[in-house]
């Protein structure tokens, strides 16, 4: 099982171009249904207009955007790589900016389709700015010196209700709703060109210059991600082997003890016994699966460690045997330079 | 192996139709697109050109972008053409081929939304009401200049009290239809002929150079792809180990306190790095694991791959690297290597 894990992981990491894709089209769509599914509702009121439309407009953009971070589950790898102390291996700050980068990125596609939608479809522009209107251009002028401002914008603020509205002596409602309608879709065109003329350029320019480094983060931050994952999955596997060999243990001390016929209270003793009756055929699997680690204390020790003190990135194979061979010792000399140029580099 | 193979072939399958359907997807959404947009043409003198022709020529813009962003093979093409030459040098033609394909794909949706926009007509008479000649309608013989001026900016809304029902709006707006769908329609055909054209005359222009530039452009996308592929093979293959030697660390920690009874409880002091267990690999012939087995061997190998991609001729390059890199590996090991890849 573990293998078709592996093939299907694998698949998906193959094709994570695609996946990315898939799922920025999907939060896409989401937000322009979410848009659709609102019911946008004007107080049509002078002080209120503005801040209902503002709040529309910016609000759940920001929401959005904090959704887009918290269900991506690398935030979490994103703070625990952040936070750790560095014990053999250092930090690197170029891992952490590719890793917080390309999550915003995801991130930002909702909140840009919510602010675009709300643009081009033009309700909340004309909520906000019906009262700043120019009635002396688009309709009676010449009515405008006699009325008061309060009035104004009291009669203004009703444009976007068509059942209340009662100017249309001075202005016609539909000339002033076409008026903002338009203006509103301009800035809405001009602000899809806008981010997608920003991310292209992000896109192409940067085969341009950091090329090798970003090659690197990119390696790193997915090796950080997989590292996680298998150890959260070497320990799941552990903790399987343990309860197992724990349960059989529990029995076999519950048999041992019923064969004795309760003589010595054998269940207070029941760990001591364990040497004495043979472990069943799968039990050997299961001990071995348990490398070594067989106690509360040593697996806290253990999870501890791996949280204080990550192990280096560096496979032992080439580690100095602690023999007075003499092969042995002219070779790794070297490895012991490169060591510690490792470690002040980083 | 089979993995790999079963990889190869999904890859080799889906380049051109992977970019073919997301050009299809895109041009699809440029349709509902289209189709969703409420248009709302301003009906005001100096507004409705800028309206009219913004929205003819912004949305194709965007989309155009946007097509370009949604081609991985953009991003491959800007870095073949900025790489280092390293070992192998680089050949316009390839980046041409590349860059000329990305841009037929990207053009496609833009292009679906300017026909769209022709043959329906609204775009078209808004932006082009009030420059219509009055002359032609005798229905502004008795109306002065400046109504007509109103008249004509108005003829897009057909709403609006000014020109309801009026014979006149109907006459401008036929008109500028009519006009509109004509231009929409020559497009159309000229743009089917230069295709069809583009596409039957090439036969006939250096034809064995545009197979050598298709194949290696080809072949670069791919060699990109497997690239990617086989680090992230390797970052859980070097993952797993690592977290498997942590274990066996721990392990050996244990019976090294057994043995030697130190003091304990110094959980900050560096960890011991223990002798590996000698069955970790379990000789599931991870070659190129065993070559690669550290962070600095690592960058090194990202930066080389960058700083000089190796030469195309696996026969020279395997005198290349027997000198170079992983100059710690056993030739065994680097045999393996290339033999992998050789299959590929």
């Amino acid at each position: 099982t573990m293998d078709k894990f592996r093939m299907i992981f694998q698949f998906l990491q193959s094709n994570q171009e695609s996946f990315m894709n898939g799922i920025c089209g999907i939060m896409a769509l989401a937000s322009a249904q979410m848009y659709s599914a609102f019911d946008f509702n004007c107080p049509c009121l002078p002080g209120y207009n503005a801040a209902y439309s503002m709040g529309i407009l910016l609000a759940p953009p920001l929401v959005l955007f904090l959704l887009g971070l918290v269900m991506n589950n690398n935030v979490s790898m994103l703070a625990e790589e952040w936070k750790r102390p560095p014990g053999h291996r250092a930090k690197d700050p170029a891992v952490l900016r590719y890793m917080f980068c390309s999550m915003a990125q995801r991130a930002l596609i909702a909140p840009v389709v919510w602010v675009a939608v709300t643009l081009l479809d033009g309700k909340c522009f004309l909520c906000a700015f019906c009262t700043a209107v120019p009635v002396t251009a688009l309709g009676n002028g010449s009515l405008v010196p006699g009325l008061p401002a309060p009035e104004l914008a009291r009669l203004l603020a009703r444009v976007p209700c068509p059942e209340i509205y009662d100017g249309d002596w001075l202005l016609a409602r539909e000339v002033a709703v076409r008026y903002l309608r338009c203006i509103s879709q301009a800035l809405g065109w001009s602000f899809v060109l806008l981010t997608t003329l920003l991310a292209f350029v992000v896109r192409s320019v940067r085969p341009c210059f950091t090329q090798a480094a970003f090659l690197k983060s990119k390696y790193w931050s997915h090796y950080i991600d997989i590292e996680r994952k298998l150890f959260d999955e070497t320990c799941t596997e552990h903790a399987k082997a343990f309860a197992k060999v724990c349960i059989q243990q529990f029995f076999e001390a519950m048999n041992h003890d019923l064969e004795l016929g309760h003589a010595h209270g054998a269940l207070a003793t029941a760990p001591a016994s364990k040497a004495a009756p043979m472990p069943p055929d799968g039990g050997e699997e299961e001990r071995e699966k348990l490398r070594g680690i067989t106690d509360q204390g040593t697996m806290n020790r253990l999870l501890m460690s791996w949280h204080k003190c990550k192990p280096p990135l560096r496979l032992g194979r080439e580690e100095p045997l602690l023999m007075g061979n003499g092969w042995a010792g002219g070779g790794p000399r070297p490895l012991r330079k490169e060591v510690a140029t490792y470690f002040s580099k980083v | 192996m089979d993995k790999f193979r079963m990889l190869f072939q999904h890859f080799q399958s889906s380049s051109e139709s992977v970019m073919n359907g997301i050009c299809l997807l895109l041009a699809a959404v440029t349709v509902k697109l289209y189709s969703s947009f409420d248009f709302n043409c301003p009906c005001l003198a100096r507004y409705n050109a800028l309206y009219g022709l913004g929205l003819l020529l912004t949305p194709p813009l965007a989309l155009f972008l946007c097509g370009l962003l949604a081609n991985r093979q953009s991003v491959v093409m800007v870095e073949e053409w900025r790489r280092p030459s390293g070992h192998r040098r680089k050949d316009p033609g390839i980046i041409r081929y590349m860059c000329s394909s990305v841009l037929q794909r990207a053009l496609a949706a833009p292009l679906v939304w300017i026909l769209l926009a022709l043959l329906d007509g609204k775009c078209f008479v808004c932006a082009f009401s009030s420059s219509v000649d009055p002359e032609k309608f005798l229905d502004f013989a008795n109306m002065t200049p400046s109504q007509v001026q109103l008249f004509l900016a108005k003829v897009a809304c057909k709403e609006d009290e000014l020109v309801r029902d009026s014979p006149a709006r109907k006459a401008v707006s036929r008109y500028l239809r009519c006009l509109s769908q004509a231009i929409g329609w020559s497009v159309t055909l000229l743009l089917i002929i230069l295709a069809f054209l583009a596409r039957c005359l090439r036969p006939f222009f250096d034809q064995t150079v545009f197979l050598q530039r298709r194949y290696w452009s080809n072949y670069v996308d791919l060699e990109q792809k497997l690239f990617d592929e086989t680090c992230c093979e390797h970052a859980r293959d070097f993952a797993h180990r690592c977290v498997l030697h942590f274990f066996a660390s721990m392990q050996n920690e244990l019976q090294a306190r057994g043995l030697r009874r130190h003091p304990a409880g110094r959980s900050l002091e560096p960890c011991p790095v223990p002798e590996p267990p000698e069955d970790l690999d379990g000789g599931s012939g991870k070659a190129y694991l065993r070559a690669i087995s550290s962070q600095e061997q690592v960058d090194r190998l990202l930066s080389t791959w960058y700083s000089s991609k190796p030469p195309l001729d696996l026969a020279a390059s395997l005198g290349l690297w027997g000198g170079g890199l992983s100059h710690r590996a056993p030739t065994l090991a680097l045999g393996t290597r290339l033999s992998q890849h050789t299959d590929v």
